[in-house]
């Protein structure tokens, strides 16, 4: 009994521990889109810090910037200005090829419409970016079936995108975004094309692997409930910050 | 690029294919059939120049042709000369011609023919007459006052709409011929040949003795023509015969083509122009082909980037995709193309001037297999390379 109290101690130690590290810095992040001579703010003048281990909702209502944020966030876009430093690494000035090998190696993404590879099943869906970085068939393929497993998805690994529902590819794109063990973990409003129990189910699964493994997350949503449930809430309206709450 | 991207570029390359086989078959489909359009019609204006040149060297010309030189109207020493060339390793064939032209008459119909007067066993290994009979036999030895007359100088196998003055007669009728230095003499027709070739068709045969009989000549011919194995082997016998003392004329018959060299020279430009406006529309059939299919894929190609995926592999997973379709639908082309070879050497292509078998050369099938191949991987590369140049989000968005 002691043992165990002394075991949950240490686990409780280095959650905190691992909490307390910053692990995405954005200072005065500017997003803007040119349309001729016409300027349009995505963002302006955001700043945030994202502490390793965190779960974070991003919220706020339509057209408020909040994916553009993500996508910055996430190495998908180039801000026009400010700086982003993910793990202390300035990731805005990187090459393109720096930034791809990045987030193969550091970033997981999962989208709204899941964007699996039709023509890949569910197990190679998942095994593609492991197999990228260079590791042997069998420990690729080994790491993509315990995380399908992990999913929930075990018995579904042959299946193609277009065999399975809504909840079940958004599962698959999950396990594909965790199967690197990815530093963070950026989730573009995961549930918005699923039903109510799968939604429920995909955000559960977001809060079971931040506390069982510390992963950090990023989730855009525009679902309270959702949002609720995360750490912490950054609200984005009209390309600002709004409100940066626990 | 090293060995493990290699392995993802072959893995996403052969997963597009297998996954999207109507695409794949759709698009071997149309490369098949460029190369098919280009090299089949091309085949056959080949086939066609082959079998004109090939009816000049059957009916008058032999591979080599030894001539009179210019102040000679007769070669002499002929038996002696034929035999010595029959010597020669190789030679398929000897046979003297002597040549004149008379005036034939059968009822009330006259005209002009050309005639030969022929060896009929030497001719059998260097011409095609013996075995264009179309109607009773071919001239032998023993035969004098008999003739074989060509197809079409008669009048039954004219056309509908050919109004050229041509005889009446039949196999059995006697026709009577008047030469040049006033002889005239009855001759019965023992057959009726046609070989195809526009230029035998129009001839009369007598037996070589009738020239001797009629111009009181001895051991002398107009010509004689000598069949080799094969078309390109002229020069190493011509250089055997000059080897035997010959100082007469010893032509190829590349150089007796005359009109038909032009005939077959424009048909060859004619074919080097639908070639190669053939290839450019096979280029660009494959290229708006290939380039949709990749466009289509400009979503899944800004997901890979997205999840990390080099762009080198991306681009290289499609250009291989581009290979495939390259390589398979000039092989399938290829072999349809084969098929269609051995079903038309089999049953020849009916023509106005003989059966044509088309020929396809080697040249063409390489430079069309190149250049397909080619179009193929330029068509998958730069819609791939945009893509995979883009901006993810674009990409994936459809920005």
């Amino acid at each position: 009994m002691t043992k165990e109290i002394q075991k949950n101690k240490i686990l409780l130690a280095s959650q905190k521990s691992k909490i307390s590290k910053i692990i995405i810095n954005a200072k005065n992040l500017e997003r803007v889109y040119f349309n001729g001579v016409i300027k349009t703010y995505a963002l302006k003048n955001i700043s945030l810090n994202i502490k390793e281990g965190e779960f974070v909702a991003i919220m706020g209502p339509s057209g408020s910037g909040k994916s553009t944020l993500l996508h910055q966030l996430g190495l998908l876009d180039i801000p026009t200005k400010g700086t982003i430093l993910i793990d202390n690494k300035d990731v805005v000035n990187l090459s393109d090829g720096e930034r791809t090998k990045f987030r193969l190696k550091k970033l997981g993404y999962v989208f709204q419409s899941y964007n699996l590879i039709p023509e890949l099943t569910a197990l190679e869906n998942v095994y593609i970016t492991p197999m990228a970085q260079g590791i042997t068939t069998e420990e690729y393929k080994k790491k993509a079936r315990d995380i399908l497993k992990k999913v929930g998805l075990g018995d579904r690994i042959n299946h193609y995108p277009s065999e399975l529902s809504g909840g079940q590819q958004q599962r698959v794109s999950i396990a594909r975004a965790l199967v690197n063990k990815p530093q963070i973990l950026f989730a573009d409003e995961p549930t918005a094309n699923l039903d109510s129990d799968s939604s429920r189910e995909t955000v559960k699964l977001f809060r079971q692997l931040n506390k069982e493994i510390g992963q950090t997350i990023v989730m855009v949503t525009h679902e309270l409930e959702e949002g609720k449930k995360a750490d912490r809430i950054i609200w984005v309206k009209d390309g600002i910050l709004d409100v940066d709450k626990k | 690029m090293n060995k493990k991207d290699l392995k993802v570029i072959a893995f996403l390359a052969y997963k597009n294919i297998v996954k999207s086989k109507s695409t794949f078959l759709v698009i071997i489909a149309v490369m098949a059939m460029s190369f098919l359009s280009i090299t089949f019609f091309a085949a056959i204006i080949d086939g066609l120049g082959y079998e004109f040149e090939e009816g000049m060297i059957e009916g008058l010309t032999g591979h080599l042709m030894i001539e009179p030189t210019k102040d000679n109207l007769y070669l002499e020493n002929v038996d002696t000369l034929v035999k010595n060339i029959k010597r020669i390793p190789g030679v398929v064939g000897v046979a003297p011609r002597l040549e004149s032209s008379v005036i034939a008459k059968y009822k009330n119909t006259e005209m002009g023919v050309p005639v030969f007067f022929i060896n009929p066993q030497d001719e059998i290994k260097v011409s095609n007459f013996h075995e264009s009979i179309l109607l009773g036999d071919y001239l032998s030895e023993k035969d004098g006052n008999e003739l074989i007359i060509g197809a079409d100088l008669v009048q039954s196998y004219a056309q509908e709409d050919d109004t050229q003055k041509r005889l009446n007669i039949n196999v059995g009728d006697t026709i009577k011929l008047s030469l040049s230095n006033g002889f005239v003499d009855e001759y019965k027709v023992k057959g009726i040949f046609k070989t195809g070739s526009k230029f035998s068709d129009d001839k009369i045969l007598l037996n070589y003795g009738e020239y001797n009989k009629i111009f009181h000549t001895d051991d002398v011919a107009s010509k004689i023509l000598i069949k080799l194995p094969e078309r390109g082997s002229e020069d190493y016998y011509k250089q055997k015969i000059i080897d035997l003392g010959v100082s007469d004329q010893i032509n190829p018959w590349q150089t007796k083509m005359g009109a038909v060299k032009q005939f077959v020279g424009s048909l060859q430009i004619t074919n080097k122009i639908t070639g190669f406006i053939g290839l450019l529309t096979a280029f660009a059939t494959i290229y708006i082909i290939i380039f949709i299919n990749v466009t289509n894929k400009r979503k899944q190609i800004g997901i890979l980037k997205a999840i990390g995926i080099k762009k080198e592999i991306i681009l290289g997973s499609y250009v291989l995709q581009s290979i495939m379709y390259g390589v398979v639908g000039v092989i399938v082309g290829n072999l349809v193309m084969q098929g269609l070879l051995v079903l038309l050497t089999l049953h020849p292509l009916a023509m106005p001037i003989g059966d044509v078998i088309p020929i396809l050369t080697t040249e063409r099938l390489i430079t069309t297999s190149v250049t397909l191949i080619f179009a193929s991987i330029i068509a998958g590369f730069f819609p791939s390379r945009k893509a995979a140049n883009d901006n993810i989000l674009d990409a994936i968005f459809g920005g």
